[in-house]
């Protein structure tokens, strides 16, 4: 192929406007060895080199996929198992029931026990420790009220006077 | 009957779909992983397999999908050189000096090649390499097919430029 027509069609392959056929009529000149090869069609000669090396990468064993797929695999039958094979399971299930009816019954009756005891037991031993203790919590309880009476008395100024006003 | 579509359609472009995955993540397990990912997904699929006018393009673009994914999920590391530097052949060649020079030179143009964006570098090279049509390519990149004709001549502008760069300055 002359200089002249490589050259045109190295303008339209940079352009992008080339056809297949061109850019393959380019790859299998700059795939020979030419000696003298002006300089502006050199620039491309690495490029076309490095195509044409690319188009060489070694390839892998691909697995047979043909007689994969040709010989569909028979589906392993399945295994009958019986309901008594399971019989661990059930006993399992049944054994943690117990465990958790007979814990729950366990507490109940601890804390039955507890409270029982509680109300059984007397707080003090001393009567006159008993007496002063009972005397404080009965002036604790007396003060309280008496704070509540003093507001009640407030809100019966309030009655006294909406009744008034009702009757005017 | 979709096991003989994917018999007679699928099968024989393997390589075509693993040399592209190869060129997308440059790892050889990889791009086995994601060739038999891709084929996997397409048996998956079969049903859509009637309805599909290029077959090629459809697996093409399920490897360039599953390859990006793997490329984002792994935050591939590109230790080219070094992978590169174990593939000299260590056979007796007649002149080592030019055979060391000429792959100096491929490897120039892979870093040209390998520093376009993702879109550029694999529209060259299913065009240039592969030699896919610009429709073919419009259907594995599912873009319309004058953006594959703008971005193919925006990509070879560059590449161009950086040749030249290449052969005055040598950088």
């Amino acid at each position: 192929m002359e200089f002249n027509k490589v050259r045109e069609l190295l303008d339209r392959y940079w352009d992008g406007t080339s056809t297949l056929e061109e850019e393959e009529a380019l790859r299998s000149f700059f795939s020979r060895d030419i000696a003298n090869l002006p300089a502006d069609l050199k620039e491309a000669q690495p490029l076309f080199s490095y195509f044409a090396a690319e188009r060489d990468i070694p390839m892998p064993v691909f697995p047979d996929i043909e007689i994969a797929v040709a010989q569909p695999q028979t589906p392993a039958r399945p295994v009958k198992q019986m309901i008594w094979q399971h019989w661990m399971k059930y006993a399992a299930v049944l054994l943690i029931a117990v465990g958790i009816g007979y814990a729950i019954r366990q507490a109940e009756s601890r804390h039955d026990q507890i409270a029982v005891a509680v109300s059984e037991q007397d707080t003090f031993d001393d009567p006159e420790k008993a007496f002063a203790v009972t005397q404080k919590a009965l002036q604790l309880l007396s003060r309280n009220l008496n704070k509540g009476t003093a507001q009640m008395q407030k809100l019966a100024y309030f009655n006294e006077a909406t009744e008034k006003i009702k009757a005017n | 009957m979709s096991l003989t579509l994917f018999l007679s359609q699928v099968v024989p472009v393997r390589q075509k779909l693993y040399r592209f995955a190869y060129r997308l993540l440059e790892n050889e397990e990889d791009a086995m992983d994601v060739t038999q990912d891709a084929l996997m997904k397409v048996w998956q699929q079969q049903e859509r397999m009637t309805d599909l006018q290029n077959m090629e393009a459809w697996c093409m673009r399920i490897v360039r999908n599953l390859a990006l994914d793997k490329l984002k999920a792994r935050k591939y590391r590109r230790s080219e050189e070094l992978d590169r530097a174990g593939d000299m052949p260590a056979q007796h060649q007649p002149n080592p000096h030019a055979a060391a020079e000429q792959q100096d030179v491929m490897n120039n143009v892979h870093r040209i090649i390998a520093a376009l964006p993702e879109k550029y570098r694999t529209i060259i090279q299913l065009r240039d390499i592969d030699g896919y049509s610009y429709q073919e390519i419009a259907e594995i990149l599912s873009v319309e097919m004058s953006e594959v004709k703008i971005n193919l001549h925006r990509a070879r502008k560059t590449v161009r430029e950086q040749l030249q760069k290449l052969q005055v300055y040598g950088v």
